[in-house]
């Protein structure tokens, strides 16, 4: 019984739903106040301290709002999307390792076993999948060229996203998230032990997973070089035209946790999960880890003009998959020789 | 239409057209095949309404034709009245005018310049280039005392003078301009995505733009040296050194550095104007009632668009007989379209924007009925009704 109650405070609590949304909110009001300071904007400023609320008071007006449907819709796609899209990055957050309830220097994950990294991948997959539909099923011009551009670019970068991700994992000899972290911290303390040289092509292979992946995640984000399935200023929100209401409200959610996933996968894939030293929680290093992420990723979201589809194919196909390419082998030549 | 082509409206509204106009574009994946323009969403009857007001009345209306090129359109239309009282205005107003148009054509640039980085999704370069606008708007307010809309030229000189303890101050903030233009500049010639985005985009062949009857940047970056402050020169541009930017190759690269080129030279105009201002009054004068002699004026002005032409017909009286406006968009519209042709969706609202259009300028209204064979016009109580009919049946 108690552990069954642990398990429901862990699901919908801490770390669970609840924290994870309001996170996500914080991130997002994290990465607007950052990308506006660094444009020479203020960014959200009058509700809460410096506008920390402009999230929360955006997701309650989308709620007031009225939920439109167009009549020539596929009505179940059109609804069942939203929901996907919401719901699946929040899921996947589940198995990375935030911070344990019962210890508060263990970081266990809510569910782990072997193989949960393939089951993320496969979530995000699917999630840029529902988009595809969602666009399609909007049964709007702007939606359809959105539509069909997000899948293009799923062919650019899902491949690499992989590739990267399996770095670690082949380091690791698993594909268990939790377990790629306890390698990080085994072999880093290890090496604060007893330097040793081997140690630097594995940060370098680890480094450059760490840009493929942040690249392929500014894609699987839709932030500004990759901004293409929703280009405003072309095609007007593209997949995402017809939503309004709560099924908006969804989305942009749905966006944000996407946002705080990709921020934890990095950190547990590349910069040791929530471990750190002793005085702060795992709670504490997580924060701090993926608030880093997050302002790396909204950094480069504003540093560049928006790409063509394709010419972002080409550049993925021409620079980014070969990267990935011979980083994969540089690890599986690495562990043969370890 | 083939079965992979299918349509996309763009417009009336939409994010990359700041004001209401329809191009209907045919498109086949993300190529354009083919575009239809739709003019006439905004039309707002100001030749017309000209008609019923004196020409002092006028002097502010025709101002209110578009909020960017206001100077303009109120520079040509007070040098039509002039040319037709047989007025000569002072030095010192001549002097004056040709600095806020200058002024008016810096600021239009660097807005021009934000919108384009925003177009093609480069928003940081958008907020930067905004907020080095502003020198340019508080410099207009410091000479105007408005931010657009500046009412400055009048018939018979210039409302406002610019007192002489000013002009260090001004000339301050001119440096500033310019600095940052050339910093901008630099940052479009080399930052990279910003060349993917605008090289071999939109592009219009020297011999379609002259034959289509470009007009404004937009002719001069298919490398047409054609700017009527050289070819009909008005006020005192004859006296003035400065050269007429052309680039070629007609894309949007070439564009934006054309209109980077025209804010440089444009600080160098206003400079030449503060350091040459001669002493003496700043209008002659012209009474609110005054009436204007029989007589008809045609007049060129470089607007920032291009080339605004403006007719008066005067049948005696304190009120014009008819008045002509032709802004420079509409002249542009069918070069647009060649621009657009053939390109990528992606690339619509950049050469779109490219032209730095102002549709509201350009609108206007005939019906036409192909069928019959007729056209007609409507006054505005016609056409409300015509519109309750419309929609009622």
């Amino acid at each position: 019984m108690v552990q069954s109650i642990g398990d429901i405070i862990q699901i919908f609590v801490f770390p669970g739903f609840l924290f994870l949304l309001n996170y996500a909110l914080f991130a997002e009001w994290l990465s607007r106040k950052f990308a506006a300071r660094l444009q020479n904007r203020i960014g959200p400023l009058h509700t809460g301290w410096k506008g920390i609320l402009q999230p929360l008071a955006d997701s309650i007006k989308l709620l007031a709002k009225e939920d439109i449907t167009p009549s020539a819709a596929d009505k179940l796609v059109f609804y069942a999307t939203p929901i996907v899209i919401f719901a699946l990055p929040l899921a996947s957050l589940l198995l990375i390792p935030i911070q344990s309830i019962t210890n508060l220097w263990s970081f266990d994950p809510v569910i782990s076993f072997e193989g949960d990294l393939i089951l993320i991948l496969l979530s995000m997959t699917i999630v840029i999948l529902s988009i595809f539909l969602a666009g399609w099923s909007s049964s709007n011009r702007f939606g359809a060229v959105g539509a069909t551009r997000a899948a293009l670019q799923m062919l650019a970068y899902e491949i690499p996203l992989g590739l990267a991700s399996i770095g670690p994992a082949i380091f690791a000899q698993s594909l268990s998230i939790k377990k790629i972290v306890n390698w990080q911290i085994e072999s880093f303390t290890s090496f604060l032990q007893s330097p040793s040289l081997l140690a630097i092509p594995v940060w370098l292979i680890m480094a450059t997973g760490f840009a493929v992946f942040v690249i392929c995640l500014l894609a699987e984000l839709e932030l500004r070089p990759f901004d293409i399935p929703e280009a405003e200023t072309e095609i007007v929100g593209g997949w995402q035209v017809e939503f309004s209401g709560r099924k908006l409200l969804l989305l942009v959610v749905g966006r944000d946790i996407k946002m705080v996933l990709a921020a934890a996968l990095l950190t547990s894939l590349f910069l040791g999960g929530a471990a750190g030293p002793w005085p702060i929680p795992p709670l504490g290093w997580f924060i701090i880890k993926t608030v880093v992420c997050i302002f790396i990723l909204s950094n480069l979201s504003i540093l560049l003009a928006r790409y063509r589809i394709d010419q972002m194919l080409y550049g993925s196909w021409k620079y980014l998959i070969p990267v990935s390419v011979l980083q994969a082998m540089a690890v599986i030549a690495l562990t043969g020789v370890m | 239409m083939t079965e992979r082509e299918f349509l996309i409206p763009v417009g009336p509204q939409h994010p990359a057209l700041k004001e209401p106009e329809n191009f209907l574009f045919k498109v086949e994946g993300e190529y354009v095949v083919d575009v239809e323009p739709r003019l006439g969403y905004n039309h707002r009857g100001i030749e017309k309404a000209m008609e019923s007001r004196t020409y002092i009345q006028n002097l502010y209306l025709i101002e209110r034709i578009c909020g960017i090129c206001s100077n303009a359109h109120q520079t040509c239309y007070t040098l039509n009245v002039e040319e037709v009282l047989g007025m000569e205005i002072p030095e010192r107003a001549k002097y004056i005018r040709v600095f806020m148009a200058e002024l008016e054509r810096i600021h239009s640039h660097l807005l021009w310049l934000g919108v384009a980085a925003h177009e093609i999704g480069f928003d940081t370069l958008f907020f930067y280039i905004w907020r080095d606008r502003e020198v340019v708007m508080d410099l207009l307010e410091m000479v105007s005392g408005n931010r657009v809309n500046y009412a400055m030229p009048t018939i018979g000189g210039v409302r406002r003078d610019i007192p002489s303890d000013k002009i260090p101050q001004y000339k301050k903030m001119l440096k500033i301009l310019e600095e940052r233009t050339k910093y901008y500049k630099e940052v479009a010639a080399k930052e990279q995505t910003i060349l993917n985005r605008t090289v071999g985009v939109g592009v219009l062949k020297k011999a379609d733009a002259v034959r289509l009857s470009a007009t404004g940047p937009n002719l001069r970056s298919c490398g047409v040296a054609k700017d009527a402050r050289v070819d009909t020169p008005y006020l005192v541009y004859d006296q003035i050194p400065f050269n007429v930017i052309t680039y070629d190759g007609g894309d949007q690269l070439a564009q934006i550095l054309v209109r980077v080129d025209e804010v440089l030279e444009s600080v160098k105009i206003c400079e030449y104007c503060l350091d040459h201002l001669p002493d003496g009054p700043i209008r002659e004068k012209f009474s609110p009632l005054g009436r204007v002699p029989e007589g008809e004026a045609v007049n060129f002005v470089e607007a920032q668009r291009g080339e605004d032409i403006h007719y008066l017909q005067s049948r005696g009286g304190d009120k014009p007989y008819r008045y002509k406006i032709r802004a420079p968009t509409l002249a542009n519209i069918p070069s647009l379209i060649e621009r657009l042709k053939g390109g990528y969706i992606a690339d619509i609202p950049i050469v779109l924007a490219g032209i730095d259009p102002c549709f509201s300028c350009t609108d206007r209204m005939t019906f036409i009925d192909i069928e019959k064979e007729k056209t007609w016009e409507m006054t505005g109580d016609q056409l409300r009704r015509y519109g309750i009919e419309w929609y009622n049946r």
